[in-house]
């Protein structure tokens, strides 16, 4: 029965052909697979802004920007929006998500297909919206939003009296309408569709990522959504709910964005953590060390990331105790964090590891996470924040926790998963390569810039005083040297489907447990037809 | 095995320049608060406050050096000692009680260490001690204004010098009007914002405070080293972000009162021109 | 063959249900935080949020005439507000517990009719909490008329109660600071003419005062 069922999938009236089989897609997996295609076109976009960034950084004065300081602000504002909003959460959560969640607990598909095509296809007007609003009246003389991904009032509202923020606004709010319906689907697949025996403490430890992370998104996203309704309505129906003048307070804007961005962040790192324990185990061929512990160390961090957000805000005028309580209340997010980077030592420790690509990013996933994660450490110390608030210090601190972890983790999980997802190897020695210039780029980028933070260089500046010149070239030579990288990136991609080798159903040998290697590569349009059973 | 290599390296160098950083900021000698071409490190305290920060920072960057060894000595060893080659065959296990716990307390421990300190720096900096003198920034699109309301309401704004007219001094960081303090004086400063959020910042004093519309905040610093300390706008606030630097003078406590009476003449002479111009204004 | 997962399955309710009551929770939360958020201000003094309706304790023993205490007055005026406003001293020495009256002016320098509001805050924040306002002219929309000028009171009194916490103990310098914001023109109809309301108020209190403040004004 499942066999039939098998063959004959390719041929239902459920399986539209052409441009139908993508627009009105109801497959998870096809669907992931746009989220990813989706990823990488909004990834070369702000990656292609943030070389824009180092070009205009490269040296003093006025360079590429020729002086259009503001277009510089937008640019800004776009690589961080792009990167965050559509490219990590698209890639992480859409892409690995929408393909893997249901292969792994052993299920047929997501639990509402249809919903799943809309969250997808809320996307593509949203960073439509964005680039719309790059071109569009922002500030007084500008065009675009130029405010900086926090947009903070005044300077979101009165200080940007232009057209391009209420689009970047509704950008958002697309994107949040479309994660919070990914976030309900994910929630009723995980909790109703396990396969039988496939208790959630059996579940892989991506499924659990995904699992925190979509619950951090449902409880943080709709704050994010009501502070920039109230953005919106403060900027067009003349309400002041951060407006000093109509007895509003600019502050509270500040609260409610970081109640978001903080889980924010966690939502974007989350996922990655669960894809670095799946590669770790597979090529260290042995189950993940401290599986639970691993698994409630991502709920400890969701939990704690809720009450850690006034860190981001040490310098608006705080009183001692309460900066004091965020100062600790930050420190014990490095518990769980350190839990998770020695259980993943502990998993290779014993083992029989084979460096095989993804293995490879793993690793240096680990390696600079651990950078990231203690100048977090640094950062949480309200008392040396004051120095390096709003520097390049934080600047470094959280690209190589995102830039360096996250992404890491993406093209981790590209390589592992790339063979299962397209039924065709890809050359080692590309993604070899792909991991080395990207390892030497992005430190050569983000290191110098703890030194320039240090140093007091303030972040978001267009132009800087002379002193900072020496590492802010190096910066920029790194930032060359990543783009590069992603060309290569690019041709392997393009190699691996144009060779046709055809990958194995497990290519990955004894270690790769999980249940989507158990499928054909790729796995069939439907697959479980017949639920597995888990011992 | 050679992807170890490379790796070893760039830990060794990460390792070094950390090393560096810690070296040169440690014995960093120079008289005013501007940063130095390749500078690694903070600026040099010129506050008991940025002496503080300066030494929790050393301390932790000691401690987190310390951390990334650690896990890339770890990371560098299974890498060795468990590839398929030295290990064909890999073990089974997946738990150890005790080890995951060495592993949950000993973080909390060094975060201990660390909390103490950072409290004791924490009040320090806000905990305000009684100011002798009082001075008020308003950040500005793209500006400082700056009142001195103990000394006779000077006020004045204090606008970026421009390329053309810089004469020597740094680019991007020197203003036509300057804020003169005096030396080993504990100095409130009130901030507010007058159009958007600002934060006034001076590096070397360890002050970094938002000026936000509508609500003033207050910080404080005692320099005691006199010379020329810049400092720059530390939050997003438009176009001209860049562009609306902060520069103290320390001066002694005679040369203060010289330029606060200067400064008060001057003020009463222009306010003496405007009673004129509202004399003849009203005669007419 | 159907795709298995479009068969409606009830068994999946109530993991739909708690995920929409999450986001119904955090909706709600986000739409009634700004009414949380200044009710969490002036309950604590947050931001340096100055209490308004506090009345002082004189039950207590703490209460009464205490430490000296500096109290300073800042004003700023937004920048597309032409208006002239300055405290009549900028800085007083009063007494812990002591209820104090000072005057501001305001003048307004534009031949029309100017609606503007002010907003208010005190610092070190930690006092906001312990500083009271029994009189001011804030939160309002005020006028004054072309060329007018008001002299406004502020009453206030700093709450011995400050004493007894660790974090305000030793403050011995306070700073209240005010910003008038101007309004648009549609408010002016509706809004409360400054100088004449400001006059009342004086008056409300110099008949008050005898009541509420006699037993300071004799230790004085």
């Amino acid at each position: 029965m499942a066999g039939t069922a098998a063959a004959h999938s390719d041929h239902h009236e459920d399986h539209p052909t052409g441009w139908r089989r993508y627009l009105y897609s109801t497959n998870h997996k096809d669907i992931g697979t746009m989220y990813l295609i989706y990823a990488i076109i909004s990834g070369i976009i702000g990656g292609a802004l943030s070389v824009a960034i180092r070009m205009e950084l490269q040296n003093p004065g006025d360079q590429i920007f020729g002086g259009n300081h503001d277009l510089y602000n937008v640019f800004v504002t776009g690589h961080a929006l792009i990167m965050i909003f559509f490219m990590v959460m698209p890639a992480m959560i859409g892409g690995f998500g929408n393909w893997f969640v249901p292969l792994m607990i052993g299920a047929p598909d997501m639990a509402f297909p249809r919903m799943n095509n809309i969250s997808f296809w809320l996307l593509p007007p949203a960073i439509g919206l964005l680039i719309i609003s790059m071109f569009v009246p922002g500030s007084p003389g500008g065009h675009g939003a130029s405010g900086g991904w926090t947009i903070y009032p005044p300077l979101s509202t009165s200080g940007s009296p232009g057209p391009a923020m209420d689009y970047a606004i509704l950008a958002l709010h697309l994107a949040g309408a479309s994660s919070i319906l990914g976030a309900i689907n994910f929630i009723t697949t995980i909790f109703n569709m396990r396969a039988p025996g496939m208790t959630l403490h059996k579940m892989p430890l991506f499924v659990w990522s995904i699992l925190v992370t979509v619950f951090l998104l449902l409880l943080s996203l709709p704050v994010l959504a009501g502070a920039i309704t109230m953005l919106l309505t403060d900027r067009n129906f003349g309400t002041t709910f951060f407006a000093p003048e109509g007895g509003g307070d600019p502050i509270l804007f500040q609260h409610l964005f970081w109640f978001f961005g903080h889980p924010e962040v966690y939502i974007l790192i989350l996922p990655g953590f669960g894809i670095i324990s799946q590669i770790i185990s597979t090529f260290s061929r042995k189950p993940v060390f401290g599986y639970l512990g691993m698994a409630y160390a991502m709920v400890a961090i969701g939990v704690v990331g809720f009450v850690v957000w006034a860190h981001h805000m040490y310098t608006v005028g705080m009183s001692v105790n309460t900066q004091a309580y965020f100062l600790a209340a930050t420190m014990v997010i490095a518990v769980p964090t350190g839990v998770k980077i020695f259980s993943w030592i502990a998993t290779m420790w014993g083992g029989s590891i084979e460096f095989k690509t993804p293995m490879v990013w793993a690793i240096g996933f680990i390696f600079l996470f651990t950078i990231g994660g203690v100048t977090g450490v640094v950062l949480a110390n309200a008392g040396v924040d004051r120095s390096l608030h709003d520097t390049y210090y934080v600047v470094a601190h959280f690209h190589y926790v995102l830039s360096l972890g996250a992404v890491f983790a993406i093209f981790a999980g590209w390589y592992y998963w790339f063979p299962k997802m397209f039924g065709y190897m890809y050359s080692d020695f590309i993604g070899k390569l792909h991991f080395w210039i990207t390892f030497v780029g992005v430190n050569l980028i983000f290191f110098p810039q703890h030194f320039l933070g240090l140093a007091g260089m303030p972040r978001r500046y267009v132009d800087y005083p002379d002193a900072y010149h020496l590492w802010n070239e190096i910066s920029s030579y790194g930032s060359y040297i990543s783009a590069f990288g992603v060309l290569v990136f690019l041709y392997g991609v393009v190699q691996a489907l144009i060779r046709k080798e055809k990958a194995a159903d497990n290519p990955w040998g004894e270690g790769a447990t999980t249940l989507e290697w158990t499928l054909s590569s790729p796995p069939p349009f439907h697959q479980f037809a017949d639920l597995p059973r888990i011992k | 095995m050679r992807f170890l290599n490379g790796l070893g390296r760039f830990v060794g160098l990460g390792a070094f320049a950390l090393a560096a950083s810690l070296f040169l900021t440690a014995t960093g000698a120079h008289a005013t608060g501007i940063s130095t071409p390749g500078q690694m490190g903070f600026q040099p305290a010129a506050t008991p406050v940025m002496e503080d920060i300066e030494s929790l920072h050393h301390y932790l960057l000691i401690l987190i050096t310390a951390i990334v060894l650690f896990v890339t000595v770890l990371l560098a060893y299974v890498m060795i000692r468990f590839n398929r080659k030295s290990n064909p065959i890999p073990s089974k296990t997946s738990h150890h009680t005790w080890l995951e716990v060495a592993w949950t307390v000993v973080p909390i421990m060094i975060l201990v260490v660390i909390v103490v300190p950072s409290f004791r720096l924490l009040y320090k900096e806000l905990v305000i001690p009684t100011p002798e003198m009082t001075i008020k920034a308003t950040g500005n699109q793209w500006y400082w204004g700056y009142e001195y309301p103990d000394n006779g309401d000077i006020s004045f704004d204090s606008n970026m010098v421009p390329e053309a007219d810089l004469n020597g001094r740094p680019r991007l960081l020197a203003t036509d009007e300057v804020v003169v303090v005096p030396i080993d004086t504990t100095v409130r400063v009130i901030v507010t914002g007058a159009d958007v959020i600002h934060a006034w910042a001076v590096p070397a004093f360890g002050v970094k405070i938002d000026a936000v519309p509508g609500r003033l905040n207050e910080t404080w610093f005692k320099a005691t080293k006199a010379g020329i300390y810049y400092g720059q706008c530390s939050e997003l606030c438009g176009q001209a972000h860049a562009f609306m630097p902060i520069e103290v003078h320390v001066v002694s406590k005679e040369e203060f009162a010289a330029w606060v009476a200067d400064k008060t003449k001057a003020a009463s002479l222009t306010n003496d021109n405007v009673k004129l111009a509202l004399a003849t204004d009203s005669a007419r | 063959m159907k795709n298995p997962a479009f068969t409606i399955r009830w068994d999946m309710l109530p993991s739909v249900l708690l995920s929409l009551a999450i986001v119904s929770l955090m909706t709600a939360a986000v739409a009634y935080s700004p009414t949380l958020y200044k009710m969490f201000c002036e309950a604590t003094g947050y931001g340096g949020a100055v209490s308004v309706a506090r009345s002082l304790d004189t039950s207590k023993e703490t209460s009464g005439v205490g430490p000296e205490i500096e109290v300073r007055f800042d004003t700023n005026v937004s920048s597309d507000l032409n208006w002239e406003f300055q405290p009549e001293q900028r800085t007083i020495k009063t007494h812990i517990g002591l209820p104090t009256t000072v005057y501001f002016t305001a003048k307004n320098l534009e031949d029309k009719e100017i609606t503007a509001r002010a907003t208010y805050n005190v610092t070190p924040d930690v006092m906001g909490y312990y500083f009271s306002k029994v009189q001011c002219f804030c939160f309002t929309e005020e006028k004054l008329a072309p060329g007018e000028t008001a002299r406004m009171p502020v009453v206030f009194f700093v709450d011995p109660e400050m004493l007894t916490d660790v974090e305000s103990k030793s403050i011995r310098s306070v700073t209240l600071s005010y910003s008038f914001f101007r309004q648009a023109d549609e408010k002016t109809a509706a809004a409360r003419p400054l100088r004449e309301g400001s006059e009342q108020q004086v008056e409300d209190f110099k008949t008050a005062k005898e009541a509420v403040f006699e037993p300071i004004e004799q230790m004085r």
